[in-house]
C-alpha cells in the first residue's frame, strides 16, 4: 500500500521527481479540449500540415501538473508561472507520460510557492513539450 | 514574391480573442472532482474565492489559438509560452485574449516571431501577461 500525504511546502524536497500515468491520445478527448478552450482548429479533426489531426498544443499541461498528485493528495493551489516549448505535435494514438522535477521552492510575501520542470513524452520517450510551472500552495 | 513573415510586423497588433469562460468548459477542462477550487463551488468559497476558479492553463490554451493563426504550423512544432498569473478568472468571466508583436530574429533559416501577450477580464484587468513566439519558416 502507499501513502498519499497531503501536498504541503515542509514536505517538498528539491530534486524529488514525479511521473504521470501513461494516457492515449483519443480523438474524443482533442474533441472535449477544443470545447473547453473553446477552440475548434479544423487541424484538431482534419488534414494538418503534419499529414494529419494534431492535438492542441496545451492538450497535456494537466498531465505534468496532475504527475504530483501520482505521490501526494493536491487539495489546492494556484499557478503563478507556466512556460511552454512545443517540440512536436501530439498526435492521435500516441501514449503519452510526463515526467518531472521540483527545482526550486521558496516564501515569498508570506506565500509558498513550488517550481517543477517537466517533459511530456511519447511512448519512444520523444519528447514533445517542455516546461515548467510555478504554483503558490494553499495548504489546509 | 510577398511571404507570411513579410506581412508582420513589429509593433503589429494581433486581432484579439474573446473568450467568455462557463462553467461547464471548466469541467471539461480540469475534471469534476470534489475538494477543487476549480470545479466544487463550497470548496473554493472556503478557500476564501467568491466562486470556482478558471484553471490559469486554460488562458495559455487562448494564447496559443492566438499564436497559432499567426505563426501557424510554426507555432504547433517551435512555439513557445511564457506566462505569469496575475488576478484569478473566475467562471463566468470574460477575457480578452491581446497580442503586440515584439521582434522579429532570425532562427535555423526561418524567422522567430515574438510577441507582447496578455489577458484582460471584463473589468479591463489584466488576468496574466508575458511573452509567446513562433518559428515562420522563410517559405511559409
Amino acid at each position: 500500500m502507499t501513502d498519499f500525504p497531503k501536498l504541503t511546502y515542509e514536505a517538498l524536497a528539491i530534486g524529488e521527481e514525479f511521473v504521470s500515468n501513461e494516457e492515449i491520445v483519443t480523438p474524443e478527448d482533442i474533441d472535449t479540449y477544443a470545447f473547453a478552450v473553446d477552440d475548434h482548429h479544423p487541424w484538431f479533426s482534419g488534414p494538418s500540415p503534419f499529414g494529419g489531426p494534431v492535438a492542441h498544443p496545451t492538450f497535456f499541461a494537466n498531465q505534468a501538473l496532475r504527475m504530483r498528485h501520482t505521490k501526494y493528495v493536491v487539495h489546492a493551489g494556484l499557478h503563478a508561472k507556466m512556460q511552454f516549448q512545443f517540440l512536436e505535435p501530439i498526435r492521435p494514438g500516441m501514449r503519452v507520460r510526463s515526467r518531472g522535477r521540483i527545482i526550486d521552492k521558496y516564501v515569498r510575501r508570506g506565500k509558498k510557492y513550488m517550481v517543477t520542470e517537466f517533459v511530456t513524452e511519447d511512448q519512444g520517450g520523444r519528447p514533445l513539450v517542455r516546461g515548467q510551472f510555478t504554483q503558490m500552495l494553499i495548504e489546509g | 514574391m510577398a511571404t507570411v513573415i513579410d506581412a508582420i510586423a513589429v509593433g503589429q497588433e494581433l486581432p484579439s480573442l474573446v473568450k467568455e469562460i462557463s462553467q461547464r468548459q471548466i469541467d471539461a477542462y480540469s475534471v469534476v472532482r470534489a475538494k477543487s477550487i476549480h470545479t466544487d463551488e463550497a470548496w473554493a468559497k472556503a478557500k476564501g474565492f467568491r466562486t470556482t476558479l478558471a484553471q490559469g492553463m486554460m488562458s495559455t490554451a487562448y494564447v496559443s489559438e492566438m499564436m497559432t493563426k499567426l505563426c501557424g504550423a510554426g507555432f504547433v512544432k517551435g512555439g513557445t509560452i511564457s506566462v505569469a498569473f496575475i488576478k484569478p478568472v473566475y467562471a463566468g468571466d470574460r477575457l480578452t485574449v491581446r497580442g503586440i508583436v515584439k521582434e522579429k530574429t532570425a532562427e535555423n533559416g526561418g524567422t522567430r516571431v515574438a510577441v507582447d501577450v496578455w489577458c484582460e477580464n471584463q473589468h479591463g484587468e489584466k488576468t496574466a501577461a508575458g511573452m509567446a513566439s513562433g518559428l515562420i519558416s522563410a517559405t511559409t
